[in-house]
């Protein structure tokens, strides 16, 4: 039992909290959040009624430093470590996992800045004129943070310090409750774009006027051309917002398009500005439509609005996934990740019933270059 | 009974009303020769004593009254805050106490100049371009206008027998006393601690913690720690580098062996400088929203002393700037404007 005078199971030091609370900040919707500590980074994630899921992963290259040291590693994974006291690895993961207050730690982490009393004032006003080219406000180092988890079932502390303030947050850390990952079949994908994220932010915003309850995604290839498509509906009416590839003024009708097969899919002109990056269709032949609640749909606006692009796929079970890449600062981009359970749809009779497929999730979050 | 006087520092004078009127909404104005004291006592929370000599606010001050000129007043802050925010673009001000249908009150009369340029067609002075106009458009009302504003305060009179029990509270030496950082940069932070600790109530089971406990500690080193608990978190920061004051001998019971006795001296052998240290911090626990109502005297500017009976009481000594070019190192009993008795919670 020689694990309490180790090193800490993770030593991690940003330079930037603020880098931090941008990304938590998106994911912002429940009290409780998971967190995951890997060898790869830390990752945050946050469910509500199992039908939605968003999730933050903090990468190791977010900090500065970065020291995982796996508690009590199983038999071949890692070699800190060799158990010769015969312990029951059965329980005792590599990645350790727990539950915090999500909204106690983004409170925690916007304590920065507030404490400087210098900034509202010009540099010639100042209490204390230490001010140079290399001190730390100057250089942005003002806002360091420093996350320790000692060892399991210890509280994840936050360190932040700032000129001759130390504000330490202990977080306690909850038993993980034990939920299901939403399954999506990356392999079996029936729809896939990217776009910009503030386009995204824009429509979802648009159709929220009329406080709808349901969001349908369209998606279709008519004349070799992508069409993309957000309606809702509600108690108020509904809208739909379009997404064309090419910016011509089209005279096509916005009824629910009938399925349109023109199979002689002819590139005839190159458009110049794509709003669609990338447009797959599992079945190029048919017409996709699937529908979410809206309201859970808002809560990735957040993400919307700061990510620079989302990558929005639809597996064959109809699960939403919206990945969205931020750029935390320049050159260094990170994901946060939603997941909806669709709406039971039958001959246009909302049921508010949700489906879950059983497909299995593949887990790996692995995919994220195609967006770079 | 004739109390005058012009008031020579308004934007003071409002600051502090408006400060004194977060505490409580009446005050005991005790007006002498000497001093002007404002003493604040509501039912629960923080207690303010606040003594100011008369030049603080006031010049050419008259107080007259049977009682050795010493004249009570309960003065409702609100009202008084009111009618001196009206004064602060005003050229000159005056209080007076008088009566009006036999009810006392305090009226309060502004002298104001209000440019011609928001009333007059024409702009007037130099802009005039033929120049010639202008001794004729001066003399018709182009120039600054005075405006007077009466604002009349209600009071009520108190006898002095009324008065004559209420004394400022006695406490024991303090184990440590401290200069805090800027109180606007305090008041940040304790603000966000409160609103982490009300964000954890609301969602824990049935507690109706309406009272936030923020436990403020300091330790003869230099540090201020405060902090707060809840079920979900615990979070604390600590300031280091502040900045214990010296005591005077001339001011402590027993002159130099007072001070050899003083309960500070022998906090000072405890504790560390880097605030690491779990040993030497004089510790009270109080309710978060008193802390950050009493943190809104900040806007006066001045230095203040913490003073910290380990859990028994906090006394903050808020020292009013001084225009007057003083060395500021040196802080006398003189200098002395408020001080708030900061109620400690049970625990």
């Amino acid at each position: 039992m020689d694990e309490e005078d180790e090193a800490p199971i993770l030593t991690a030091v940003s330079s930037s909290a603020r880098q931090l609370y941008q990304l938590l900040r998106c994911i912002n919707f429940s009290e409780k959040a998971h967190v995951q500590i890997s060898d790869e980074g830390l990752k945050f994630s946050v469910d509500e009624a199992s039908v939605m899921e968003g999730s933050a992963f903090l990468a190791k290259s977010l900090f500065t430093t970065y020291t995982f040291r796996a508690p009590r590693p199983q038999r071949n994974s890692q070699h800190i470590d060799s158990d010769e006291e015969g312990e029951d690895p059965d329980d005792l993961t590599a990645t350790p996992t727990f539950q915090i207050s999500l909204p106690a730690l983004l409170e925690t982490l916007q304590i920065f800045g507030l404490t400087d009393p210098n900034t509202s004032k010009p540099p010639w006003a100042r209490d204390n004129p230490t001010s140079t080219a290399f001190s730390n406000n100057v250089l942005g180092m003002n806002n360091m943070c420093r996350i320790l988890y000692t060892s399991l079932g210890s509280p994840l502390t936050i360190i932040l310090t700032e000129a001759t303030i130390r504000t330490t947050c202990d977080l306690t850390t909850y038993e993980p409750a034990f939920s299901e990952e939403i399954p999506f079949d990356r392999a079996n994908l029936s729809f896939k774009t990217i776009m910009r994220g503030n386009w995204l932010c824009d429509a979802v915003g648009e159709l929220s006027s009329t406080t709808p309850e349901k969001l349908t995604l369209w998606a279709r290839t008519r004349g070799g051309k992508p069409y993309f498509a957000l309606s809702s509906s509600g108690t108020l009416g509904s809208a739909r917002v379009e997404f064309n590839n090419n910016p011509q003024p089209s005279s096509r009708a916005p009824p629910p398009p009938p399925p349109n097969p023109s199979s002689a899919a002819a590139p005839d002109q190159q458009p110049q500005a794509n709003l669609l990056e990338t447009f797959q269709l599992g079945d190029p032949e048919t017409t996709l439509r699937a529908s979410y609640k809206f309201s859970l749909i808002q809560r990735a606006a957040r993400a919307m609005s700061v990510a620079t692009k989302v990558s929005i796929r639809v597996d064959a079970q109809g699960v939403l996934s919206l990945q969205f890449m931020i750029e935390v600062e320049t050159g260094k981009v990170s994901f946060v990740d939603f997941r909806f359970v669709p709406l039971v749809e039958e001959d246009d009779e909302e049921a508010d019933e949700t489906m879950l497929g059983d497909g299995e999730a593949s887990g790996s979050d692995d995919d994220d270059e195609d967006m770079l | 009974m004739r109390f005058k006087a012009s008031i020579q520092n308004i934007t003071t004078f409002t600051k502090l009303t408006a400060s004194l009127n977060s505490l409580g909404p009446l005050a005991w104005v005790k007006l002498s020769d000497d001093q002007v004291c404002f003493t604040i006592i509501p039912e629960q929370g923080t207690q303010v004593w606040a003594a100011l000599s008369i030049d603080t606010i006031f010049e050419t001050y008259t107080v007259q009254s049977a009682a050795n000129n010493v004249i009570n007043l309960e003065v409702p802050l609100g009202p008084l805050n009111r009618a001196l925010k009206s004064a602060l673009n005003a050229t000159s001000a005056q209080i007076r106490l008088t009566k009006k249908d036999s009810m006392p009150l305090l009226a309060l009369t502004i002298v104001t100049t209000s440019s011609s340029n928001s009333y007059s067609a024409f702009p007037t002075g130099a802009s005039n371009d033929g120049g010639l106009d202008a001794p004729f458009d001066d003399s018709f009302g182009g120039g600054n206008r005075e405006t007077i504003i009466t604002q009349e305060v209600p009071v009520r009179v108190l006898a002095p027998d009324t008065v004559a029990g209420l004394h400022e509270p006695q406490c024991r030496e303090p184990d440590v006393h401290i200069i805090l950082p800027p109180l606007l940069q305090l008041k940040s932070i304790s603000d966000r601690f409160t609103k982490l600790a009300l964000a954890g109530a609301r969602s824990g089971p049935g507690s109706t913690a309406s009272r936030t406990r923020l436990e403020m500690a300091a330790n003869m080193h230099g540090c201020l720690k405060m902090s707060i608990k809840t079920d979900a978190m615990s979070i604390s920061s600590v300031w280091t580098d502040l900045s214990n004051p010296e005591l005077d001998p001339g001011q402590v019971a027993g002159g130099e062996i007072g001070i050899s006795e003083h309960p500070s001296t022998r906090m000072k052998l405890l504790g560390s400088a880097d605030g690491r240290s779990e040993e030497g911090w004089a510790s009270v626990r109080i309710d978060g929203r008193d802390w950050g109502k009493v943190m809104s005297v900040g806007r006066l500017g001045g230095r203040v002393i913490a003073c910290f009976c380990h859990e028994h009481a906090l006394i903050l000594y808020v020292y009013l700037p001084s225009d007057n070019g003083e060395d500021e190192s040196v802080l006398t009993v003189r200098d002395l404007a408020l001080a708030f008795l900061i109620t400690p919670l049970n625990n």
